[in-house]
């Protein structure tokens, strides 16, 4: 089973048994600063491990558009 | 690699700070958080627990959590939402109601709305293309039209302060922007506290030393439920470029983006813009003879020309 991750409807899998947060980062080619893992209902922080089979919500947390 | 621990309890970090050289657990963030907002609201003295303040919340995530804080905090906070009338894919601006709503039930806070549709006639799309402000987004309408309605409805209803959930991301963006234009007027107004003058209310951003990350965390380490699709319209905005630029740089260099604004709230403080923060005080605002509000027009104000009441 694939590490499966999920960013809005964008859906990314991972075949590795397992890998590091900021690997991950890495291979998905998406920024640590502007994004947050979450593992049912759990925020992950850099050094954590994700396992095949899990499920993973990427939270974006950059938002912006006018400044008012 | 060793898992990441809490600097205060040794148990499993749920945020990892490089640019404070901190990790702290769920309990101990959320702590953390609320203490560091309150060190803020002190340090720029921005309100006391006797003045009423008006947050502006857009159901997402940064507006929550601030409303969250200051409630936690036992400041007298009611929160303003404006209904832009964006649709989108996911009916954006209903949607975002839809949580702040929530969000102030839960609570049993005062949540005041303003429905541009229903104020003005128009959504906010809709008056962009007839006044053909902005090239291809309603952005920078959008902008005005927000802040000229949280202006008049912290007067209308007697708040001396309005509170918006602006954080370090959001600021380094702007001071970059400003920056590279060598916008020096508006670098000598971009503060964490604008005093109240000539009919604006105090405007005070309480998270300017909060990552976007952080306030993130915040929100969902706390289970607040929040409008997580983006403005239909903010794709390809410059403060979204901007951003990326500035957290490129900050994966490389961890604080850099602190450093960066915080440097220039320092440089700030010991007069750098003085001269030009001077010239400003000299800018002459009178009340817009339809809405009252202030401006430098010596007609109508901009929204009033842009905007037909309904």
């Amino acid at each position: 089973m694939p590490i499966k991750l999920l960013l809005r409807k964008q859906e990314y899998l991972l075949e590795e048994k397992s890998i590091q947060v900021k690997q991950a980062f890495q291979q998905l080619n998406l920024s640590p600063e502007a994004h947050l893992l979450v593992r049912n209902g759990e925020l992950l922080n850099e050094n954590d491990w994700l396992r095949d089979g899990d499920e993973i919500k990427i939270v974006p947390v950059i938002s912006g558009g006018s400044s008012a | 690699m060793t898992s990441i621990k809490c600097r205060s309890c040794a148990e499993r970090a749920a945020i990892r700070m490089r640019q404070h050289r901190l990790s702290l657990c769920k309990d101990h963030y959320i702590e953390w958080f609320i203490e560091q907002t309150e060190r803020a609201v002190k340090k720029y003295r921005m309100f006391t627990r006797q003045e009423r303040i008006l947050v502006a919340v857009s159901g997402g995530k940064d507006s929550l959590a601030l409303w969250d804080v200051l409630w936690k905090l036992e400041y007298q906070a009611d929160g303003l939402y404006i209904n832009l009338g964006i649709a989108g894919e996911d009916n954006y601006s209903d949607e975002s109601e839809r949580f702040a709503r929530e969000f102030a039930e839960e609570r049993g806070l005062t949540l005041k709305v303003v429905n541009v549709a229903e104020m003005y006639g128009e959504t906010i799309p809709q008056i962009s293309r007839r006044a053909h402000r902005g090239r291809f987004k309603p952005c920078s309408t959008c902008g005005m039209v927000k802040r000229h309605e949280m202006n008049r409805v912290a007067r209308d209803l007697g708040y001396p302060v309005l509170a918006t959930a602006h954080n370090l991301d959001d600021e380094a963006a702007i001071l970059f922007g400003n920056v590279m234009m060598w916008q020096t007027d508006l670098l000598a107004r971009q503060s964490p506290v604008l005093e109240e003058s000539g009919g604006f209310v105090r405007k005070v951003k309480p998270f300017v030393r909060f990552y976007e990350r952080e306030t993130a965390a915040y929100t969902l380490l706390r289970g607040i439920p929040y409008i997580e699709e983006e403005c239909p319209h903010a794709e390809g905005s410059k403060q979204l470029q901007n951003k990326a630029l500035i957290n490129k740089m900050e994966e490389e260099q961890p604080g850099l983006k602190l450093a960066f604004y915080v440097g220039f709230l320092n440089a700030k403080e010991q007069g750098a813009f003085s001269g030009l923060s001077e010239a400003e005080k000299e800018v002459v605002l009178t009340p817009c003879p339809n809405c009252g509000q202030p401006t430098t027009n010596s007609g109508l104000c901009a929204f009033c020309r842009m905007v037909k009441p309904a």
